[in-house]
């Protein structure tokens, strides 16, 4: 049986060594390419005939349009206007990761902590300048909570900064488990059907070995499903962040 | 097919009560899949916490060559900050950093409107 976690090694497609750094295109930074392309032509030949009337297409992507406008006008108010790019660019590029993983000899580039982990060190790292520029050494006070007795005040912000700091891992790390576990999963459950056909035989193989496969079905439901809620959670966690930023309670 | 108005309102009835009734025959599944992710998540803020906060006590103890004494202490703290974490998740007041703005969640403003009718 082959090995459920082989489908997240890094392959390298074309090797590239660049002042004693690793720099390989691999077979992630292929798919995060595609990623890229596939979502941007989506956006924009969907709505290249700016109907009054949306078709089918136009429809899906003024409804993701919509629903992350919404999302960054209900959160960050009206001057969170010039944020909603980031935020979108952030969910359309998860969303993607996720959903073309799916596609069978596919790569999913989301399961991979280096790349959940750069995008929410971005993210924390954005929010908290957007916090400094805007509020300047004020922006600390985030840390210390009001009405606090003074002896334990070191204390809280210690703690305070621990859980601030604690973001960014919590936030890629629920990506990244989410990916894994699914993938793993469904490799897993793809495994027991040729196990069986090996195991007991051509018929009774495949008669049996069809149930997993329909387990399957059901579970790449699921994972449709979580793809979208997980670029959802990333969106909106991003959404969260800039906003203890800019309003700072 | 064409119905007249007087039919399709009673079909539109018929409809709307079915859908109450299957609404109201659901029984709860013993796992929902809102408290599983919850538990998922629960796990998550406490380990980035620890973590998190192991991390920095190792790094202090390098700068100040303290070993290990900085560890120890922040493996305890990442812990309260973890337990604050896995609260603050709870009770939905998500990932907000500092107490002064704490803002209502629905399961509060629920209890409050229980307490107005008693």
């Amino acid at each position: 049986m082959a090995n459920p976690l082989s489908q997240f090694e890094i392959k390298p497609i074309m090797e590239w060594q660049f002042a004693g750094m690793n720099l390989d295109f691999t077979q992630s930074s292929l798919w995060m390419g595609i990623a890229v392309i596939t979502a941007t032509l989506f956006m924009t030949l969907t709505v290249r005939q700016k109907a009054m009337i949306p078709g089918r297409w136009q429809n899906l992507s003024e409804m993701f349009y919509e629903f992350i406008g919404k999302m960054v006008k209900d959160n960050l108010g009206a001057e969170g206007k010039k944020y909603f790019p980031f935020v979108f660019t952030i969910f359309m590029f998860v969303l993607f990761g996720n959903l073309l993983g799916l596609i069978p000899y596919s790569f999913t580039y989301t399961s991979h902590i280096i790349v959940t982990g750069a995008l929410a060190l971005f993210v924390f790292f954005l929010a908290t300048m957007v916090g400094i520029c805007k509020h300047g050494l004020h922006f600390f006070s985030l840390f210390l909570p009001k009405g606090l007795p003074v002896f334990i005040a070191p204390l809280v912000v210690v703690i305070e900064v621990v859980s601030y700091l604690s973001r960014p891992l919590s936030l890629s790390v629920r990506l990244f488990a989410n990916m894994v576990a699914g993938h793993t999963m469904l490799k897993v459950f793809a495994g027991f059907s040729t196990s069986m056909i090996v195991g007991m035989g051509f018929t009774t193989g495949i008669t049996l070995g069809i149930l997993p496969m329909l387990f399957n079905v059901a579970l790449t439901g699921l994972e449709v499903m979580i793809a979208f809620i997980q670029a959802y959670v990333f969106a909106i966690l991003t959404c969260i962040y800039l906003k203890d930023a800019i309003e700072l309670h | 097919m064409s119905l007249t108005p007087e039919e399709l309102k009673k079909k539109l009835a018929e409809i709307r009560s079915d859908d109450a009734k299957e609404a109201a025959a659901k029984p709860n599944s013993p796992i929902d899949s809102k408290s599983a992710s919850m538990a998922f998540r629960a796990t998550i803020e406490m380990v980035s916490a620890v973590v998190v906060s192991v991390f920095l006590g190792y790094l202090l103890d390098q700068w100040l060559g303290s070993k290990p004494w900085f560890m120890i202490i922040m493996l305890f703290i990442g812990f309260i900050a973890g337990f604050l974490n896995v609260y603050r998740a709870a009770t939905g007041q998500d990932l907000k950093v500092g107490l002064n703005n704490k803002s209502k969640t629905e399961q509060e403003l629920k209890d409050e409107q229980n307490d107005e009718q008693k």
